[in-house]
């Protein structure tokens, strides 16, 4: 809980000065004749570059052929091309001072890079051959599954991953969302032809969003872009909307167990909403009160007060079809049942009281402030953008959101959290050594219990 | 070629605190750090752990901003904050709108002048880093590998190679009478660095400076513990037990030249060739050729520092998680055979050159970030903070690049030779448990 100032310290802390506009940098947007969506932002921090090929096809879009299938094509589109062999490719980033990484998410995959603007073009070029002409030789993704394989051998050991997997699958259901990860065997699975088709359908400039920030000129970066990217052939991207999730009823607790586990980390959630939604910045505030912030109030109660947990935190997760809310913490084994009796305390609060105004002020400055800090860096640019367009938010959206934020009232901090904060039918996974934390979760609803394996026990 | 040209003014208040004021005003945005030196090297012996768990202790209350008011104060004026414990420095630093600048001046200037804490706020947050303790190590698959297991095979002098984020017994001991000899002994503004970055004008940053801090008493200068190591002469190797994750792990760490040295300038070249992303040697050969591994590490003084924020014996070090179908001494051989192309054949020009390219590529990235995109000009600050209390010339951040694009093939030859031996490296494998039970390698 935050404490008041007492008035004796007060009147020694400096006033804010008045403050100075926050300008948001121009975008150039544009579409190429073959549909590509190019954003252009100059910032001329450091003479180098930053940006992001999106394609709006990720996990969730291919989870019907095949688990994770996204997050393996996008891998392997990495290590070869028509034109340059693996070890090619990563020795010409080297010399053009580049990094670049490919991946995939539920609802994109991507190519991300960075690199130093004098060789712009040449970088631009090989990302437009790994979009265009990624070759899949056959033993490059051979490697890669057995990376994949491996990697996924320690996430299953990973509490974070385990717990965030089961919450997933809890509110998601039959939704592509519910899962995050594929298993050993769905990797092992995999063909060479599949990955052909996920890009054959997928990477494709119809489908694709292009976000260049950096220390270059747009419109001479806008002629870069059309020279290499205008030849890229347009095709049809199919759309897939699969029904919405069922919000899960009533309270449930999943318990992931971990033989020898010497701390518990506790998820909660429950389903909430996307971007796009009306609501999305009052739900933000709300969360910035509750446990969103240094400052919040789970933070304050199970750190500060009660020493339970290093980095308790309550998040609003938005995916592009559905959102989600969480809280989080890992604690010592001894205090699971008394952290989720706090974190259930501080939602209930949220919804039963008005926030006081003096909290609320403060909230709003966090929000509104922290929200130009990405103004600073090419990276910060580039995520705050990114996230404008790939969730197709208002072309106003950087420059209003101070003043939306602003004009929020106690009313409507009340009003999301009831909405969203859905303490009674909030699921509640906890992952740790079932001898040392079973009869805590117990208390808070109907239990199941899993091996980390996703085997239910008994 | 692009140059950095980075404003960057300094100077030093009366009671030794010095002052660097690096103003860029394109964004309301401003950045302010103050560092200390002293990190967890030093911390008293019988008290490993205690530099990280005092850095909590200084967000638990100070003279006129009591517990609680100082996280307040910072994220009501929009803006993040926090602390990190290193080997040799300690940092605590906040980005806000930069109307907020005075505010944080005040805020930094009460800790440094008087914290104050009481029994309460100590139990609180050992209990809090206790926690911490458990997610990032305890309860986590490789969890403080390598950068909590090289130190104690590799070392043999306390201040190198203790357990840096503290043994429990030695948290519980620590007592209130500890934080307030700590930070008399360390905290005085004449063994620190302040820093303001970004939207601010330097006459009126070093004027609010001076109205803050100048006022805070010197300390008597901190009589630094010896650190240093007697020469190695003979390979070193220790096993750790990995209670969770499913694959080997090795780390091996080589004794490193002293920072600034033209030996360290060529070392980090090599360093960059070595372990340079996919293309690196190391990564290439051991996961992309021989697929032994699937994944490689490393770098100088890597895993929980950079090649800039030492001031005392670091290491190169490589960490490798390597396929459990192979052992270690297959690893290490592979490992081995890269080092000894280097030795032997040295690396081609074009090579260096790209290099060179790759890592005055990624300065400025650092530069420019360093710290994910919430805390603009973090490396920047965290640079000239090292120059200034290492170096006494955060000047450096301007031109240290330059030794670095010298370096010549031969001299990273030479460097490889000279310190990538047997004798000067430690080994630690962190061998699954499951592995272990079955008695494999």
């Amino acid at each position: 809980m935050a404490t008041g100032l007492s008035s004796a310290s007060c009147s020694a802390v400096p006033p804010l000065a008045p403050e100075r506009p926050v300008i948001w940098p121009p975008r150039k947007r544009t579409r190429l004749a073959n549909g590509l969506e190019v954003v252009l932002v100059e910032s001329h921090t450091i003479p180098k570059f930053s940006g992001e090929l999106f394609l709006r096809s990720g996990n969730a879009a291919v989870a019907g052929q095949a688990v994770g299938l996204a997050d393996m094509t996008a891998a392997v589109v990495r290590t070869g091309t028509a034109r340059r062999v693996s070890r090619q490719i990563e020795e010409d980033l080297r010399r053009m001072g580049a990094n670049l990484s490919t991946g995939a998410g539920a609802d994109t995959s991507a190519i991300s890079f960075e690199g130093l603007v004098e060789f712009s073009e040449p970088l631009l070029e090989l990302v437009s051959e790994l979009a265009q002409q990624a070759s899949f030789p056959p033993a490059e993704f051979e490697r890669e599954r057995r990376q994949a394989i491996e990697a996924l051998r320690i996430e299953r050991t990973t509490p974070e991953f385990l717990a965030g997997e089961r919450l997933r699958k809890t509110l998601f259901g039959d939704h592509p969302y519910a899962l995050v990860s594929p298993t050993e065997a769905q990797v092992q699975a995999y063909r060479r032809e599949e990955l052909l088709w996920v890009y054959r359908e997928h990477y494709r400039p119809g489908n694709a969003l292009l976000v260049l920030v950096g220390d270059y000129r747009a419109e001479q970066m806008l002629e870069q872009v059309e020279k290499v990217f205008g030849s890229w052939p347009s095709g049809r991207v199919p759309a897939t909307r699969p029904p919405a999730p069922l919000a899960p009823c009533g309270r449930r607790v999943y318990l992931v167990h971990i033989p020898g586990a010497v701390q518990a980390q506790i998820l909660a959630g429950c389903l909430a909403i996307t971007r796009k939604n009306p609501d999305w910045i009052r739900l933000g505030l709300a969360n910035c009160i509750y446990g969103g912030a240094f400052n919040s109030r789970l933070v304050m109660n199970i750190r500060e007060q009660k020493g339970y947990t290093y980095s308790p935190r309550s998040t609003v997760h938005a995916l592009r079809q559905h959102g989600y809310f969480t809280i989080h913490a890992a604690v010592r084994n001894d205090v699971v049942a008394a952290t989720l009796a706090e974190m259930f305390y501080e939602l209930d609060r949220m919804r039963a009281l008005p926030v006081p105004e003096d909290e609320l002020a403060d909230a709003r400055n966090y929000l509104s402030g922290v929200f130009s800090l990405g103004l600073g860096t090419q990276d910060g640019l580039l995520s705050q953008l990114s996230t404008v367009y790939l969730h197709e938010l208002p072309e106003d959206y950087l420059e209003n959101y101070r003043e939306r934020v602003r004009a929020l009232t106690s009313e409507d901090v009340l009003a999301a959290a009831r909405k969203y904060f859905n303490s009674a039918n909030a699921q509640i996974v906890v992952v740790g050594d079932r001898t040392q934390v079973e009869s805590q979760a117990a208390l808070f609803g109907e239990m199941r219990v899993y091996d980390a394996q996703g085997n239910v026990l008994e | 070629m692009p140059r950095l040209h980075i404003s960057v003014e300094s100077a030093t208040l009366q009671n030794g605190l010095r002052v660097v004021i690096s103003p860029d005003r394109t964004a309301p945005l401003v950045t302010v750090g103050v560092y200390y030196q002293i990190g967890f090297r030093l911390e008293p012996r019988g008290r490993s752990g205690f530099a990280h768990l005092f850095e909590h202790m200084m967000f638990q209350g100070s003279e006129n901003a009591p517990k609680m008011m100082h996280i307040k104060l910072v994220n009501s004026s929009g803006g993040f904050l926090n602390g990190s414990t290193h080997h040799d420095v300690t940092n605590y630093f906040e980005a806000v709108p930069s109307n907020a600048l005075e505010r944080i001046l005040w805020l930094e200037a009460d800790r440094m002048r008087a914290l104050k804490v009481d029994d309460e706020n100590l139990c609180n947050q050992r209990d809090v880093v206790k926690e911490e303790v458990r997610v990032n190590v305890l309860n986590q698959p490789y969890g403080g590998f390598p950068w909590l297991d090289l130190p104690p095979v590799a070392f043999r002098n306390w201040p190198n190679a203790h357990n840096f984020y503290g043994d429990f017994a030695d948290l519980d001991a620590a007592d209130l009478a500890d934080v307030q000899a700590f930070f008399r002994t360390y905290y005085s503004p004449n063994n620190a660095v302040l820093l303001i970055l970004g939207d601010v004008e330097p006459r009126e940053g070093f004027a609010l400076a001076r109205k803050y801090f100048e006022g805070i008493p010197a300390g008597a200068p901190p009589q630094f513990a010896d650190t240093s190591e007697p020469e190695q002469t003979e390979e070193r190797r220790g096993v750790v037990e990995e209670k969770f994750g499913t694959l080997p792990g090795l780390a091996i760490g080589y004794r490193a030249p002293k920072r600034r040295t033209a030996d360290w300038y060529a070392m980090a070249m090599l360093d960059e060739t070595l372990h340079g992303g996919r293309v690196g040697r190391i990564y290439r050969t051991l996961v992309l050729e021989k697929q032994i591994a699937v994944d490689t590490e490393g770098g100088l003084n890597y895993a929980n520092g950079d090649l800039f924020d030492y001031n005392g014996p670091a290491q190169m070090v490589t960490k490798i998680m390597y396929k459990p179908e192979y052992t270690a001494e297959q690893t290490i051989g592979e490992f081995d055979a890269v080092i000894r192309s280097v030795q032997d054949h040295g690396i081609p020009s074009q090579e260096l050159d790209a290099a060179k390219v790759k890592f005055r590529s990624d300065y400025f990235s650092l530069v420019e970030g360093g710290r994910g995109s919430y805390i603009p000009r973090y490396g920047l600050m965290h640079f000239l903070a090292c120059f200034s209390l290492f170096d006494n010339d955060p000047q450096l951040v301007n031109t240290v690049l330059d030794g670095f694009l010298e370096v010549t093939p031969e001299q990273v030859q030479a460097a490889a030779q000279k310190y990538l031996r047997p004798a000067r490296r430690a080994i630690v494998v962190r061998r699954p448990v499951a592995a272990m039970q079955k008695g494999a390698a």
